[in-house]
C-alpha cells in the first residue's frame, strides 16, 4: 500500500486503486486468460503440446499419439472424458467419501477408503479406451464426442478385486447386474445421470478391480479419485469414475446411458440407418485395434530405413500379428513385437520401413488370436463407437 | 507532503479515466450480445440470434465446441435440440427452430470432409475396399480447416461465438484481421485486457484462425 507516513493516501495510491479497480472491472476479477484445463492438465515434459482438446467443459481431451512409444502413459499424459466435468470436491475428499454397497445382498455395506485394505492389493497393467475412440472416422458420421485417435491410454493400476468386495457384501442368488455410479452429477438435474451396470460374470472376474492408484501414485482427481472401477479388456464406459454407489440387481440398470447410449447393433446394419432398440446391446468387450506412434502424421522424411513403431491390443484374447502396407492395403508384412506382453496391456511393435522418396501413407494392421482382423473400415453404428479401422499416417519422403 | 495536495490535475485524471472505462465499456456492449427473451431478440438477423442461443442456452451445460464439431442431417440436429430441451436447455418452439435451422446450415453432414484451408492436401483417392465409404485416419479435413474449431475454442469466451463480439470486440469482418502485422501482434501479445496468446497458439494455429476469420464477409 502507497500510504504516506500521516496515513492518508497519496495521490500514487489513488491513481494505483483506480487503475487496479479497472483492470479487475474489466477481467471480472479471475485470471481467465488461462484455458480452464490448464490447472488441471500439466504440461508435459516431453513436449510443448498439451492434449487435443475435444470439448474444454465438461473436458474430453486426447493424448497425441506420439506420445505412444511410451508403454506405460503417464497420469498427466492419459486422455480425459467426462460426461459432466468433476465432481463436487466434498464428494470425493477421501475423509467423507464412502462406497455404498446395496441391492440384492445379504449384508448391505458402506466402506470408506481404509477399509478396503481388509482386501487383497491387486496390481494389473491394463490398456483403457473410450468407447467413442475414433468415432470422427466413421461415415456417415455419428453424434457425439469427435474422437480421432488418442483416447486410449496404457497404466498400471492398483487396487481390489470387486469379486471380493462383493463376497462380503453377499450376492443374493437372484443377483445378475451390478450396477455402479459416480459421484459426478450434469448441471440440470433433467438430465440423466451416469448409470450403467455390468454382468455379474465380469463383475465377479478377478481381474475386474476396484482402483485407487493409477500407476502406482493416488488415483488423480480428473481420472476418478478416490475410486474408479477398472474392467480390463473392455471398453472404459463400464470404468466408473468416482464411484460412490454399487447397487447389486436382477436386471440391466435402467436409466439413458445404459438403454440407449452405450449400446451398438446385435448385426450388422445399413450405414446412416436406424436400429431398432431391441437389435442393440451394451458396448462391452473392446476390438482388435493397433496405432502407429511414430512418424507422426505429416512427417518429412529421409530416404532409407525409417522406424515405424506402435501399440496393438485387443479385448478378449491376445494380438498375434500386427503387419504394416504402404501400398493402401494390397500388400502387408509383419511387424515385430517388441518390450512387455501382459494379459490387458497394450503391445509394443516395431517395423524398419525402406521409405523411397514421395508421399507416402503407412498403415497398420492387428491381427488377434481369435481371428479377429482390424478392418479397413469399422462396420458403422448409430452411436460411432467401436471404431478399429486399420491406422493410417502420411508422411512425405524427400528426394535423397 | 503530508497531506493529499492532488489539485486539479489529478482530479481531472480521476474524472479522465472513469469517463474512458465507462466509454469502453459502452463500446464493448454495443457488441455483446444480449438475450434476454424472444420479443427482444427477435429482431435480429436469424444466424445472430442462434449464436446468442448458443452462448446463453447450450453453453449453460457444456462449452459450444461439442456442438460445432458434429457434421449432422437436419434430421439429426432436431432430434438431438429436442433431446437437450428434455435435459434441460432453456429454448422456445421458435428459438429451437432458429436453432436448428443454424446448425443444419452451418454444420451439416455434407459437409463433413470440406477443408477450409489448404495447408495439408487431402488425399483425392479413395483408399482401397472400403465399402461403406467410411474412410479412416489421415483423410480427415488438414489441420488448416480447424480455424472455426480453434475460435471456438480459444477465443469464442471474449469475441463471441462466430465472432460476432461480447466482452471483446467484433471480429467478423473487422478490418484488423487484413492487417497481417497487427493481427498477429494482437493475438501474440495481446493487449489491453486481451491477454497473449503466443505461448499457447502455436504459429499454425493463429493462422488457421485467421484464414476462417476472413471467410467471415
Amino acid at each position: 500500500m502507497t500510504e504516506t507516513p500521516s496515513g492518508l493516501v497519496s495521490r500514487r495510491g489513488i491513481l494505483a486503486r483506480l487503475f487496479g479497480g479497472l483492470v479487475l472491472a474489466l477481467t471480472n476479477g479471475h485470471v481467465w486468460w488461462r484455458p480452464a484445463w490448464a490447472g488441471l492438465i500439466e504440461p508435459a515434459s516431453q513436449s510443448n503440446e498439451s492434449h487435443i482438446v475435444r470439448v474444454s467443459r465438461p473436458l474430453d481431451a486426447e493424448t497425441p499419439v506420439r506420445e505412444f512409444v511410451s508403454w506405460l502413459t503417464p497420469n498427466e499424459r492419459f486422455f480425459v472424458r467426462s460426461h459432466f466435468g468433476l465432481p463436487q470436491a466434498e464428494n470425493v475428499d477421501p475423509s467423507h467419501w464412502r462406497l455404498t454397497v446395496g441391492g440384492l445382498v445379504e449384508r448391505p455395506l458402506r466402506l470408506r477408503l481404509d477399509d478396503l485394505k481388509q482386501f487383497e492389493e491387486v496390481t494389473l497393467t491394463a490398456v483403457v479406451q473410450c468407447a467413442g475412440n475414433g468415432r470422427a472416422f466413421y461415415r456417415p458420421t455419428a453424434p457425439g464426442v469427435q474422437w480421432e485417435r488418442g483416447a486410449v491410454g496404457n497404466a498400471g493400476w492398483t487396487g481390489v478385486r470387486l469379486k471380493d468386495v462383493l463376497a462380503q457384501a453377499g450376492l443374493q442368488p437372484s443377483a445378475k447386474h451390478i450396477q455402479l455410479q459416480g459421484a459426478d452429477r450434469p448441471v440440470s438435474t433433467r438430465t440423466p445421470l451416469f448409470v450403467r451396470s455390468i454382468p455379474i460374470e465380469k463383475a465377479r472376474h478377478p481381474d475386474t478391480i476396484l482402483a485407487y492408484q493409477m500407476n502406482g501414485r493416488p488415483l488423480p482427481l480428473l481420472h476418478g479419485a478416490p475410486l474408479r472401477l477398472i474392467t480390463p479388456g473392455w471398453m472404459a464406459d463400464s470404468c466408473i469414475k468416482w464411484l460412490t454407489e454399487i447397487t447389486v440387481g436382477a436386471d440391466e440398470a435402467k436409466g439413458y446411458y445404459m438403454e440407449k447410449a452405450y449400446r451398438y447393433p446385435v448385426h450388422a446394419v445399413e450405414p446412416g440407418g436406424a436400429v431398432h432398440a431391441g437389435d442393440m446391446k451394451p458396448v462391452e468387450a473392446m476390438v482388435v485395434k493397433s496405432l502407429i506412434a511414430q512418424p507422426a502424421e505429416g512427417t518429412m522424411l529421409k530416404p532409407g530405413p525409417v522406424m515405424i513403431q506402435g501399440v496393438a491390443w485387443t479385448g478378449e484374447g491376445t494380438v498375434v500379428k500386427v503387419e504394416v502396407s504402404t501400398d493402401e492395403g494390397q500388400t502387408w508384412t509383419a511387424a515385430r513385437f517388441v518390450g512387455e506382453a501382459s494379459p490387458y496391456a497394450w503391445r509394443q511393435w516395431q517395423f524398419v520401413w525402406q521409405a523411397h522418396p514421395g508421399a507416402h501413407t503407412i498403415l497398420s494392421r492387428a491381427t488377434d488370436d481369435r481371428g479377429n482382423i482390424q478392418p479397413l473400415a469399422s462396420p458403422w453404428n448409430p452411436g460411432g463407437f467401436l471404431w478399429n479401422g486399420v491406422d493410417r499416417v502420411r508422411v512425405n519422403v524427400a528426394n535423397g | 507532503m503530508n497531506r493529499w495536495d492532488g489539485g486539479k490535475p489529478a482530479a481531472l485524471l480521476f474524472v479522465g479515466l472513469v469517463f474512458a472505462s465507462f466509454t469502453i465499456t459502452q463500446v464493448w456492449s454495443d457488441d455483446r450480445p444480449s438475450v434476454r427473451g424472444d420479443a427482444e431478440s427477435s429482431h435480429l438477423r436469424p444466424d445472430v440470434q442462434a449464436t446468442q442461443l448458443l452462448a446463453a442456452r447450450c453453453a449453460v451445460c457444456h462449452s459450444t465446441d461439442l456442438i460445432t464439431q458434429q457434421r449432422l442431417t437436419r434430421i439429426q440436429w432436431d432430434a438431438i435440440v429436442q433431446k437437450m430441451v428434455q435435459w434441460g436447455a432453456q429454448l422456445s418452439d421458435t428459438e429451437r427452430d432458429v436453432l436448428v435451422t443454424y446448425l443444419a446450415a452451418r454444420y451439416h453432414a455434407r459437409d463433413v470432409d470440406k477443408a477450409v484451408g489448404l495447408s495439408q492436401p487431402i488425399t483425392s483417392e479413395e483408399p482401397a475396399g472400403l465399402a461403406t465409404g467410411a474412410q479412416g485416419p489421415g483423410v480427415r479435413q488438414g489441420p488448416a480447416g480447424n480455424g472455426e474449431w480453434l475460435f471456438t475454442q480459444h477465443c469464442a469466451a471474449c469475441h463471441g461465438a462466430a465472432a460476432v463480439g461480447g466482452v471483446g470486440p467484433t471480429l467478423a469482418r473487422n478490418p484488423i484481421v487484413d492487417h497481417e502485422r497487427q493481427f498477429w501482434d494482437t493475438v501474440t501479445n495481446g493487449r489491453g485486457a486481451m491477454p497473449p496468446w503466443g505461448s499457447i497458439l502455436n504459429a499454425q494455429e493463429i493462422t488457421n484462425i485467421r484464414t476462417w476469420l476472413k471467410t467471415l464477409q
